[in-house]
């Protein structure tokens, strides 16, 4: 317990609610501290649009407008998560697919831009760019002088800082909330879909970078595997919850 | 990264009982000297749409909802600056209240959250259980240590207030159209 205020916002983005909490920052006002809050929601509509599939002029929209054969040139943003992507799809036998089945080895990233192989591929990065939204929020945050604080995109959160943020888990079948875990300077994201067995799953994975954590969650709800071995490779951990929690 | 689970496993996990979940963000008050800082003062108008006015609306694929809205006019002397309006949307466990700052051309300056609860159980459905929040948007100073928990689970979709924002995006075009509205 301290006696630091929390400057503590919410707002509608990524088609979801970005919660943003901010210790106060040592020495100055509050509203320097709000104002870092300010630049970090900045900074989270900024990456929607670029990456979001529903915006036209965004790197994904004009992908996915693109004919084959087509290179797109696409920003620092849309190149970080692209390239986690294409790793944790080699690493999951497709496991992990951004193009929701239209083409997982359809699309290739290099140093000249995103290439599309395939006409019909799209790609869509709900799975994984709101972690990589979160990084960056925290990172703004952090960049303007604030040190503890937690950023949270509708479930998929990031701690930072002398903080331990207590996460209550949704209960997806009949409301309210369950205490699970406390996380300091971590990540911690939940999944829940039909898996390909038609069976619904629910997961959540905890890791160092919310990008790894939101995209990991879906490794699990795909295999079914709260232990998968992608997990220990970006040191994450994992957990598939049962019911009633995520009972249909 | 530190991670300390709250209880043994997850099956006792699925046992315990749920609870109920409030945040309180910002009053409308403080949501709307955010919004409009230069303001120094707001009026409050009520608008009230008449059954041509819904309709309307219906035809631009905006369900009317509800035919009476307080607006705030965010003013700088004579000069009016904008206006702030406030609603509340239900999902299937939660309530979100929110106020949204438009600008005299009818561009959203803001949009804020102002709280969020998350019932456990049917109560959402209940009007004794939503009413209990009505004009309780204190935004007590929060201390770290003090209740910053936060909730994960399924991306909730924040549909409800993206179709909330629309309408009063368009019952405050057709207000200033037929001048109940500066």
């Amino acid at each position: 317990m301290s006696d630091r205020r929390v400057v503590r916002r919410a707002r509608p983005l990524l088609g979801t609610l970005v919660e943003i909490g901010a210790t106060e920052i040592a020495g100055a006002s509050l509203q320097a501290t709000a104002d870092a809050v300010d630049a970090a929601f900045a900074r989270i509509a900024a990456q929607q649009e670029r990456l979001s599939r529903f915006v036209a002029a965004s790197d994904i929209g004009r992908f996915n407008a693109a004919p084959a054969c087509a290179c797109i040139d696409v920003g620092a943003d849309a190149r970080t998560v692209l390239a986690a992507a294409a790793e944790l799809r080699d690493a999951s036998e497709d496991a992990f697919d951004i193009t929701l089945g239209s083409g997982p080895r359809a699309w290739r990233l290099d140093e000249r831009g995103l290439h599309k192989l395939a006409d019909g591929v799209r790609l869509d990065l709900g799975g994984i760019a709101k972690g990589h939204a979160v990084d960056c929020a925290v990172a703004s945050l952090e960049s303007g002088g604030v040190d503890a604080g937690w950023v949270n995109a509708g479930g998929d959160l990031r701690a930072f800082g002398e903080l331990a943020l207590p996460i209550e888990l949704r209960d997806e079948a009949s409301g309210g909330v369950r205490r699970f875990a406390t996380l300091e300077d971590g990540a911690f994201a939940t999944s829940r879909r039909e898996g390909p067995d038609g069976a619904s799953r629910h997961a959540s994975v905890a890791a160092e970078r919310c990008l790894w954590a939101d995209a990991l969650t879906k490794v699990v709800v795909a295999t079914g595997n709260a232990s998968h071995p992608l997990l220990e490779r970006f040191g994450a951990r994992g957990w598939l919850h049962s019911s009633p929690i995520g009972s249909a | 990264m530190r991670l300390v689970l709250a209880g043994t496993t997850v099956a006792a996990l699925a046992a315990a009982p749920a609870s109920a979940f409030a945040v309180d963000y910002l009053s409308l008050e403080e949501a709307q000297r955010l919004m409009f800082p230069d303001a120094d003062h707001f009026d409050s108008r009520e608008i009230a749409l008449d059954a041509t006015q819904l309709q309307a609306l219906d035809a631009q694929g905006i369900r009317g909802r509800s035919a009476r809205w307080t607006v705030r006019i965010a003013r700088h002397g004579d000069a009016t600056l904008g206006v702030v309006v406030a609603d509340a949307v239900i999902g299937k466990f939660e309530l979100i209240s929110y106020a949204v700052g438009i600008d005299g051309d009818g561009a959203i300056r803001q949009i804020e959250i102002l709280s969020y609860r998350e019932s456990h159980g049917g109560e959402i459905r209940l009007p004794a259980w939503r009413r209990q929040f009505v004009g309780k948007t204190q935004a007590a100073p929060l201390r770290v240590g003090d209740d910053i928990a936060n909730i994960s689970g399924a991306t909730l979709s924040c549909t409800h207030v993206t179709e909330g924002v629309r309408r009063i995006v368009a019952v405050v075009a057709l207000a200033r159209r037929n001048g109940s509205l500066p």
